[in-house]
């Protein structure tokens, strides 16, 4: 039998299930897991690693902010700088600069700042460049996807869902994306997009997916995009990089990569690439 | 009265002699200076850590670099093969959308 939760953390509804009886200390601990990585590495709360980071320039980090860090550090230089965490201060220039849920219908913008400088992760501490600060949001959910699923596995096979960011331990779990239905046995999914998180600036439609070559949220003819990979960073990582390819480029990436994507473009059209048929 | 002078200038040239001797007597100028055995055992032992440290933090270095190369490996082999998926007709346990 399937049990089922679902709450709300990292800014987005949670939803955990796992196919075992008597799951519940299983799924509080995955609950509390993503409680305690939002208090580790929201940009939104004062206390938290990464705004004491973003605030001194450094930091003498746990565990978690190492790897995540570590993650999109790698992520960078995989999708040649596409994904980049130093985009923190762009999406503050585009107006993002609380929780979603309280960011105001209008309001003023200002000029994109440069992406794309130093983090340095030594053992022990992470130094920002002079100006750099990071934003761990998406990378932050698929890591937490992961964490809570492993968790949640030692009651039986299950599926955590942080907001479209999917992490799958064991069982068969058929997961709808736009029409069409897959069935996931393992690793992660994720998918990006700018039909949410999109606000009004100046009479202009914003949204939070930030090319770092230009600091401004990107213009390509895609709408959302929908990866399968080996976990949901991966997966995070990869929609967010396809997104920015714009719809040609993001298919034949996938096609090279036998990377399963969903692409669905802005006139509406769903494309299915990476070896789906 | 010279007599008498020169009795006196005896006396303090054998007093100052005597004390010399005694100052040159009392430090022992033949005895070899003598270490603790204990400070002789904690060098030794001091410099035996120092090795031992030195090894072991080669082979804490050399484990690093492997697991550092293990973990891009495996990273590299995650991305490269993506988890099996395929489409079916079932109807969805959830859903993914835009976060």
């Amino acid at each position: 039998m399937i049990d089922r939760r679902t709450f709300h953390a990292m800014g987005t509804e949670i939803e955990l299930l796992v196919d075992a009886d008597g799951a519940d200390r299983s799924l509080n601990a995955a609950e509390l897991e993503f409680h305690r990585l939002e208090a580790l590495l929201s940009r939104f709360r004062d206390d938290s690693e990464l705004s004491r980071l973003n605030r001194d320039g450094w930091i003498e980090p746990g565990p978690d902010l190492v790897r995540v860090v570590g993650l999109a550090l790698e992520a960078r230089e995989r999708t040649s700088g596409r994904f980049d965490p130093t985009v923190h201060d762009a999406l503050v220039a585009a107006g993002y600069d609380r929780s979603f849920e309280q960011l105001p219908a209008e309001g003023e913008t200002t000029p994109p700042p440069p992406s794309a400088g130093g983090v340095w992760l030594r053992a022990g501490r992470i130094d920002l460049d002079p100006g750099v600060h990071l934003d761990l949001g998406g990378i932050g959910k698929g890591y937490a996807a992961e964490r809570a699923a492993e968790l949640l596995a030692l009651a039986g096979p299950c599926l955590v869902n942080a907001g479209g960011d999917i992490a799958i331990r064991g069982g068969s779990w058929p997961v709808g994306v736009e029409h069409i239905t897959l069935q996931l046995d393992s690793g992660g999914l994720a998918t990006s997009g700018r039909d949410r998180r999109r606000w009004q600036r100046g009479g202009r439609e914003l949204h939070h997916l930030i090319d770092p070559a230009t600091g401004e949220p990107s213009e390509t003819d895609l709408l959302r995009v929908t990866v399968v990979a080996g976990d949901a960073v991966d997966a995070e990582v990869a929609a967010k990089s396809l997104f920015l390819a714009g719809s040609k480029r993001a298919a034949a990436e996938a096609n090279a990569a036998g990377m399963p994507a969903v692409l669905v473009t802005e006139d509406g059209r769903t494309l299915l690439a990476g070896g789906l048929a | 009265m010279t007599n008498h002078a020169g009795r006196l200038y005896a006396l303090a040239i054998a007093l100052a002699v005597f004390f010399l001797a005694w100052a040159v007597v009392a430090a022992r100028p033949w005895a070899t200076t003598a270490v603790d055995p204990r400070q002789k055992t904690l060098a030794i032992r001091a410099a035996q850590l120092r090795r031992e440290a030195k090894l072991v933090n080669q082979i804490v270095a050399q484990r690093a670099q492997l697991a550092r190369v293990t973990h891009n490996r495996q990273l590299a082999s995650a991305a490269a093969a993506p988890a099996p998926v395929k489409i079916v007709t079932l109807p969805p346990l959830t859903i993914t959308r835009t976060s």
